[in-house]
């Protein structure tokens, strides 16, 4: 008895200390915006301003260098829908052709994929300057769109569901019926596929919204930069955070922390709305181990 | 998998083959396999401080690899990465199997909530962890007086293996935890219950039944991991930038890559020492290929 209440005590300790060790930091952040700088320092850490000071930290970040906030946002989307439109184009056909057609060169071409698909996007991003700067295209959208638009996960994705889940039959049916090769892939596979399609969107909205690496390294204009390193230059350009304000910007703590919800605001909703599905993408292909 | 039948063998499929995969191919090409050629090439030749570039098969590598910041970048990675990866399967182990050991509404909530730090990435989540480790404004402010310096700033050199594992695994194990908790969720119940009558209690389940089933997600995390995070870049740049000239600006090897690109415009070495971590990464990416079970592709794995 003894026992088993001091291993449900255990157990509960284990999983509220997990609980604040994740839920704190981000509610903090979301508290942080309600405060002033002065609050932020001298308040309890957790305790809760008011909400006109969220509108107040709003109109100061509207406010910086002439609105940029909302150059960033745009160059955001459009980097972001950009990549995510010509990835779709790219990974759906490719993942139906690579599992449904042989041909010479597809195992490479397989092989590449996976090899690309589990390599951190950070290894690539250097070599990719090296190889961006030498046909003059830094400091464009393009230097950004392109490479997010290799996909080499969704191409997985794709190849995962066509290999297991379209028959051959159907497809061979639809063939004697005198559909060309792409009229099936167009007419029989597209309908079937649409929660795998969705899935990849998705995936490579999220890689595409996040970005951070590749923006910072290939756009050195700032009316180019996303929200994510937007971000980082409202941080290096005001005195925001902490230290007497010498550049009289109304940019402190507060207003950082707004930007930096919004700058994750999709991608948060997404994840309050979608969190099933994110997961079952995490473990496409593991659960076949 | 090794029930995949192919549909097509006759040649005149061959060229339909390949007119679905053409525009994936030429990104593949181009931003996936010519940059690794070009910066392969790149690190043969040398840009000396006088005189006109010049080829050289080694040069560029002694060069990097006699550079004093690199041994300093490299330890400064090989102490985040042994704090962070025992602490993040620890963490994720633990947690998913007592969420698994007995379902209620505590653990469903700490098994949502310990994902939604994993959206908040990037740029971000370099920001939020500045201030959770900014004593001033930090919610743990008490508890991080110890690690106060004499400056009254946590961020240093020195710190930040221990700062960037401890963000690692606020943002990284979420996603594990819900993977791992599905992995449990779906051993059959009959050989627990098979367990429970032999007589071993919620821990033995876990220690002899459960782990074992789930062991060989160890390596896959491990190395995706570990390659993810010998990379690392964003988290001390941004660290950087907040916590101004206490990190340094080659802190991580990746950013010393990067000094050598952009700060000291020498293409060759930034080339070089990328290619010595590609080569280290892709070597990692094809060990999970070939000797793991999660990415299998015509039934060989």
């Amino acid at each position: 008895m003894i026992a088993r209440l001091s291993g449900r005590l255990g157990r509960n300790i284990l999983l509220l200390s997990a609980l604040l060790f994740f839920g704190v930091p981000v509610l903090w952040l979301f508290l942080a915006t309600t405060k002033t700088s002065d609050q932020l320092r001298n308040d309890a850490p957790m305790s809760f301003g008011s909400f006109e000071q969220i509108g107040i930290a709003w109109s100061h970040l509207i406010g910086y260098n002439d609105g940029i906030i909302a150059t960033w946002t745009l160059n955001s989307i459009l980097y972001t829908l950009g990549s995510m439109v010509i990835a779709l184009l790219a990974c759906v056909p490719a993942g139906y052709g690579l599992a449904k057609f042989r041909f010479r060169g597809r195992g490479v071409v397989l092989f590449l994929t996976l090899v690309t698909m589990v390599v951190p996007s950070a290894a690539l991003i250097l070599p990719l300057y090296l190889q961006m700067s030498a046909v003059g295209l830094t400091n464009t959208p393009w230097s950004v769109i392109l490479p997010l638009a290799f996909y080499p996960f969704g191409v997985y994705l794709v190849y995962l569901f066509a290999a297991t889940t379209i028959p051959d039959s159907v497809i061979e049916a639809a063939r004697l019926d005198g559909l060309s090769e792409w009229g099936i892939m167009m007419r029989i596979f597209l309908p079937l596929a649409v929660p795998v399609i969705v899935m990849v969107a998705f995936f490579a909205f999220v890689n595409a919204w996040n970005a951070f690496f590749l923006p910072y390294i290939m756009l050195t204009d700032s009316d180019l930069a996303n929200l994510q390193t937007g971000l980082q230059l409202l941080m290096r350009n005001t005195n925001a955070l902490g230290g007497a304000n010498f550049t009289g910007i109304p940019i402190r703590e507060p207003e950082i922390a707004l930007a930096a919800i919004v700058s994750v605001s999709p991608i948060l909703l997404i994840f309050l709305f979608a969190q099933r599905h994110l997961v079952a993408g995490q473990t496409a292909g593991a659960e076949k181990g | 998998m090794t029930s995949v039948k192919m549909v097509a063998r006759r040649p005149r499929r061959r060229a339909t083959g390949w007119s679905f995969v053409a525009l994936y191919v030429v990104l593949l090409v181009a931003f996936g396999v010519v940059p690794v050629i070009y910066a392969i090439v790149t690190a043969f030749f040398v840009t000396p401080v006088v005189g006109p570039t010049y080829f050289s098969l080694l040069d560029n590598f002694a060069a990097v690899l006699a550079d004093y910041r690199l041994p300093v970048a490299a330890v400064n990675v090989a102490m985040y990465l042994l704090i962070w990866l025992p602490l993040l399967l620890v963490v994720v182990f633990v947690i998913a199997l007592v969420l698994d050991a007995k379902r209620t509404r505590l653990g469903a909530l700490t098994r949502f909530i310990s994902y939604v730090p994993g959206a908040v990435t990037g740029s971000a989540a370099a920001l939020l962890w500045l201030f959770m480790f900014s004593p001033a404004v930090s919610p743990i402010g008490p508890l991080l007086a110890p690690l106060v310096g004499a400056n009254g700033i946590i961020i240093s050199d020195s710190s930040l293996p221990m700062i960037l594992a401890v963000m690692g695994v606020a943002i990284g194990a979420g996603g594990w935890i819900v993977m791992l908790y599905g992995a449990l969720t779906a051993i059959p119940p009959e050989l627990i219950e098979a367990a429970r009558i032999d007589g071993a209690n919620v821990w033995q389940q876990a220690l002899h039944i459960k782990l074992p089933l789930i062991r060989s997600y160890v390596a896959f995390i491990l190395i995706v991991s570990f390659a993810a995070g010998f990379q690392v870049f964003v988290e001390p740049q941004v660290l950087g930038t907040g916590a101004r000239g206490q990190v340094s600006s080659t802190w991580s090897v990746n950013q010393l890559v990067y000094s050598y690109a952009s700060g000291e415009s020498n293409y060759g070495r930034a080339s070089a020492l990328s290619v010595l971590l590609l080569i280290i990464t892709v070597t990692a990416a094809v060990i999970i290929i070939r000797k793991t079970k999660f990415y299998s592709i015509d039934g060989r794995s």
